[in-house]
């Protein structure tokens, strides 16, 4: 049975994944396609400055609910010495270099300064190495440069999808088209990036098959589930809705949009597991 | 729209309600599920990597549980915990443990305390494997 503080845990750290790869997310898109967009371009700004500063207050609350994790109730995130153990252990060190990227997005979005906004995407997915069995693992170096480099193609993937949502909604029907073909030409090259370089993790990390049937494994399989899903919606959009889209076919941008909206819920249950698989279990 | 809505919800109760423990203790001494006859005086716990304690506690039969103090003040494989004087009864001494990777870990031990008239019926067991019920997380 979870306790009151693992499972506001697990919530909290879902809700920090969503928002702070969001925000990440939001920094790498406008950085790539922002030069196309017109009428939606100050509303994904907001956006992004908004998952970034929310992702923020919750990465820190999160943190001083490890206090209370480690103390087995809530009262924990009261006591001193507890909190004091949290900020200093690499849990701590992770989430400060995260609110430091954060920080840095929301103000270089409101101040649209996208290049700034992405040194703060790099700052928030290397706070991801500090902490973990990444940063114990002996094969820490090469941790290092997958993991981030999962979590950037992922942040790219999830972020672009309310820009393109919002293209679909406040540009024009040719300009939304022209948009939705340049992310897809780049995607194509990118997104199967996250499987490798989650199966080289995954390789990396988990010691022997038999993990897969345990529930790390379990939970493992279910985010390669959802990855599967996730890649078949992504085709849909490539070769079936976007040239609809160019062709100006009656339906194609609602049909667009409801894909658009099936997979940022499909990335968001994805990331629920990973708050789970992350917080709970262990790949040894 | 709703139905997408309810999907992350729905993953996220899924994956919690398989969330059971995951074994992080390598041995305890009283063991898991041991019978003693003398009480022990405290509980020495191994573990797979170094770890702190954060709280401990003791409880016997199905009394609430009561804080175990002092606690070692820092992190090592072997930990040993001070425990009162013990009655005849069935205790189970649980904690939450700080790992290196800086992951909290919850366990416990179940151990029984025999009565004088008991000594004799059930076999004493002073030391062996335990296994504690002690999720541990890793990296995404």
């Amino acid at each position: 049975m979870l306790s009151v503080p693992d499972a506001l845990s697990v919530l909290l750290r879902a809700l920090s994944l969503v928002l702070v790869l969001q925000a990440a997310g939001a920094a790498l898109c406008l950085a790539l396609f922002g030069r196309e967009l017109a009428d939606s371009l100050a509303t994904a700004r907001r956006l992004g400055s908004i998952a970034a500063a929310s992702g923020a207050v919750c990465v820190v609350a999160h943190l001083a609910l490890q206090a209370g994790r480690m103390a087995g109730d809530l009262s924990g995130m009261l006591d001193g010495s507890l909190l004091r153990l949290a900020l200093t252990s690499t849990a701590g060190s992770a989430s400060a270099l995260s609110v430091l990227g954060l920080a840095l997005i929301a103000c270089a979005l409101t101040a649209r300064r996208t290049g700034v906004a992405v040194i703060g995407t790099a700052l928030v997915t290397a706070s991801f190495t500090l902490t973990g069995h990444t940063s114990v693992s002996p094969h820490r170096w090469i941790l290092c440069l997958l993991l981030p480099a999962h979590l950037l193609i992922v942040a790219f993937w999830f972020g672009a999808l309310p820009v393109l949502y919002l293209a679909s909604l406040k540009e024009s029907p040719a300009r939304a088209a022209r948009i939705v073909d340049r992310f897809s030409s780049v995607a194509t090259w990118l997104v199967p990036g996250i499987l490798l370089a989650g199966l080289a993790l995954a390789a990396l990390l988990v010691a022997n098959l038999g993990v897969l049937r345990q529930p790390y494994g379990e939970l493992l399989l279910a985010k390669l589930g959802g990855f599967a899903l996730l890649m078949g919606l992504a085709s849909l959009n490539k070769w079936r809705l976007a040239p609809a889209m160019a062709r100006a076919d009656p339906g194609a941008l609602i049909a667009f949009r409801r894909s658009v909206a099936a997979e940022l819920a499909l990335i968001v249950a994805v990331l629920a597991v990973t708050a789970v698989m992350t917080t709970l279990f262990s790949p040894d | 729209m709703r139905p997408l809505a309810i999907l992350p919800a729905l993953a996220l109760l899924v994956a919690m309600t398989v969330a059971e423990a995951h074994a992080h203790l390598r041995s305890a001494v009283p063991a898991d599920g041991s019978s003693v006859a003398t009480p022990p005086s405290r509980v020495v716990l191994r573990f797979s990597e170094a770890a702190r304690l954060t709280a401990a506690w003791i409880a016997r039969n199905a009394a609430p549980r009561e804080p175990l103090r002092p606690l070692p003040d820092r992190a090592a494989r072997e930990l040993a915990l001070s425990l009162p004087t013990l009655a005849p009864g069935r205790y189970v001494v649980s904690w939450r443990a700080l790992s290196a990777d800086g992951h909290i870990m919850p366990g416990e031990v179940r151990f029984t305390v025999l009565a004088r008239g008991m000594i004799g019926h059930a076999p004493e067991h002073a030391t062996g494997d335990a296994t504690g019920h002690a999720p541990g997380p890793s990296s995404p």
